[in-house]
């Protein structure tokens, strides 16, 4: 039987537990998602063992679409990796040859992953590619049209919290969204294991200037990991 | 007074706001002179138009993050954006393409394919003996063990190479379809060996200049292997020498977090004789101050000093030999 679809956002429908952003490059699958066609809207598959933010979507108490940027906004994503959560940004907030005037930087480090999110680039606009250390903000600020609307950071490194308030702090506009997610094994190694190393995170979260909105446990799509959502005052 | 800039433009403003100063790129902006600039901004230099103003307005600080925090600095226009789009694909493809040229990563690629091979190389070595044993029961294993897959790889068929070991006709042979199995094994241990001996020569090469001190002290490939493990040649030289000590023992290193023993050594310092050979009541003595002396020799390595002479070598491996003759009965328990 199919389930009523709910609209998370101009390009982004939730279907029972799945998830499926409006396809921006039409017939092509980033990393061999599912596809599918209504009308002349094609979607693809977000999955949530794959992506964080599809993960937090699923498993948000809050509202879903508020972890969303706006189409059209400045996005920073800082540790994009090889691009598959990026692209499905990208269906969001660029769309189409980037009809929503949207900018999403994806910063990433390592010149395996640039490889694959450059290609991904030239097939997508608005999607601009910076090679940098995600910590080094003077990197990619001067680049940026604006401060950004919506910050994802998902970086394997040791003080996550630290660097995601140190950059959130310099880059991210009042009122705009913030998304951390910590994974716990690069953390340094503390007393009490995982748990404790997301609640020392939580408070360093709480204590800052950021506004603290929820810790969303994806632990049943991505072992050790939390996603925290945090809004710039 | 604050310079803010982007790729564009660069601006003086004033504590209240107002712009002091305006300078723009000029109109010859085209792709490749863009890439350029947003290399030199990625790395924290100013750009040409922020250079000027701070020639102009010797007082002013510039701010990176004045641009982005402006909300009256000049939209992007369309023809801006797809420039920006496509000079940011074209730097990242630079990016991508200049990475070859860092010492790290093609002595993780030499490295880490040397011990593959050798890997591979010792199961089949040790499979193509044990299967030519099989059918030739008079074959001294231990003696001919180094021709046995050449000789394999070079015969006709059993007989052929019975005769050519000198050794006398098998009672049970191998079926044709066997032998071509077994010979072509042999051939295959052949082959690798060529690949392994190409690939140490190399990662030696590269060791050799790219870590000359820590190569002489514990062997270039020993050192390859250090630096491989390390993430790169400047974390090993910011490495405590105790973190050396037992790099690469991260199993060990897992079971000691959960109470067990300290690991003593890495298996780099333990494929060392001078570690290996030892009575094992000082291995771990030989270990912490060889892991000292490593640490050096790859700071002096990185950072630029003097490379270490043979001398220099020979002084440390005697003073390890002492630490081992200090120390010649176990020590009591209890």
């Amino acid at each position: 039987m199919p389930r009523k679809p709910v609209s998370l956002g101009w390009g982004v429908k939730k279907e029972g537990k799945s998830i499926w952003t409006r396809n921006a490059n039409k017939g092509v699958s980033v990393r061999g998602e599912r596809r599918k066609r209504s009308g002349k809207i094609e979607w693809r598959r977000w999955d949530p063992y794959k992506s964080k933010v599809a993960a937090a979507l699923l498993t948000t108490n809050g509202d879903p679409s508020q972890i969303l940027p706006e189409p059209g906004s400045v996005c920073l994503y800082l540790g994009a990796s090889s691009g598959t959560t990026v692209s499905h940004i990208h269906d969001h907030v660029c769309g189409a040859e980037n009809h929503h005037n949207g900018q999403l930087m994806a910063v990433e480090i390592s010149p395996r992953m640039m490889r694959d999110l450059q290609s991904l680039a030239g097939q997508r606009k608005g999607l601009i590619p910076v090679l940098t250390d995600a910590r080094d903000v003077n990197g990619y600020a001067t680049i940026m049209r604006s401060k950004a609307q919506w910050i994802h950071q998902d970086l394997s490194i040791a003080d996550q919290a630290q660097n995601f308030i140190s950059i959130a702090e310099k880059t991210l506009s009042k009122g705009g969204t913030g998304l951390l997610s910590l994974k716990a094994a690069s953390e340094r190694s503390i007393e009490g294991g995982d748990e404790s190393r997301f609640a020392r995170a939580e408070s360093l979260l709480r204590q800052s200037s950021l506004d603290f909105i929820e810790r969303i446990d994806i632990g049943q799509y991505q072992e050790q990991h939390v996603v925290f959502h945090v809004k710039c005052l | 007074m604050e310079i803010w800039y982007d790729w564009r433009l660069s601006r003086v403003v004033d504590a209240e706001g107002n712009v002091l100063d305006q300078v723009n790129w000029s109109a010859s902006s085209s792709v490749n002179a863009l890439v350029d600039r947003l290399s030199e901004l990625q790395s924290g230099r100013l750009s040409p138009e922020a250079r000027v103003l701070a020639n102009r307005f010797p007082e002013a600080v510039s701010n990176p993050l004045g641009a982005i925090s402006d909300d009256s600095w000049p939209e992007l226009s369309k023809e801006e954006s797809e420039m920006l789009s496509e000079a940011s694909i074209a730097l990242a493809k630079k990016g991508v393409a200049a990475s070859a040229s860092d010492p790290d990563r093609r002595l993780d690629m030499l490295s880490s394919s040397s011990i593959e091979l050798r890997a591979s190389w010792t199961t089949q070595e040790a499979r193509s003996v044990e299967w030519t044993g099989l059918f030739l029961p008079d074959l001294d294993l231990d003696d001919r063990r180094a021709d046995i897959p050449l000789y394999v790889s070079k015969s006709r068929d059993i007989e052929h190479l019975a005769t050519e070991l000198g050794v006398s006709i098998p009672d049970h042979p191998p079926s044709e379809s066997e032998w071509s199995a077994m010979n072509s094994q042999a051939k295959g241990v052949v082959s690798l060996s060529e690949r392994l001996l190409l690939n140490e020569q190399a990662t030696k090469e590269l060791a050799n200049s790219y870590v000359p001190s820590l190569s002489s002290l514990i062997g270039p490939l020993g050192a390859a292997r250090m630096v491989v493990l390390a993430g790169g040649r400047e974390r090993l030289a910011r490495m405590p020498s105790g973190s050396l000590q037992v790099l690469g023992a991260s199993g060990a290193m897992a079971a000691h977090r959960r109470g067990a023993p300290p690991p003593k050594h890495s298996p780099v310092l333990f494929s060392m004789p001078l570690v290996s050979r030892s009575p094992r009541w000082v291995r771990g003595k030989i270990a912490r101050f060889l892991a000292g002396k490593c640490s050096i020799a790859v700071r002096i390595d990185h950072f630029g000093g003097q490379t270490w002479d043979d001398e220099e070598i020979k002084k440390i491996h005697r003073e390890a030999e002492s630490i081992r003759d200090r120390f010649p009965k176990p020590p009591k328990r209890g």
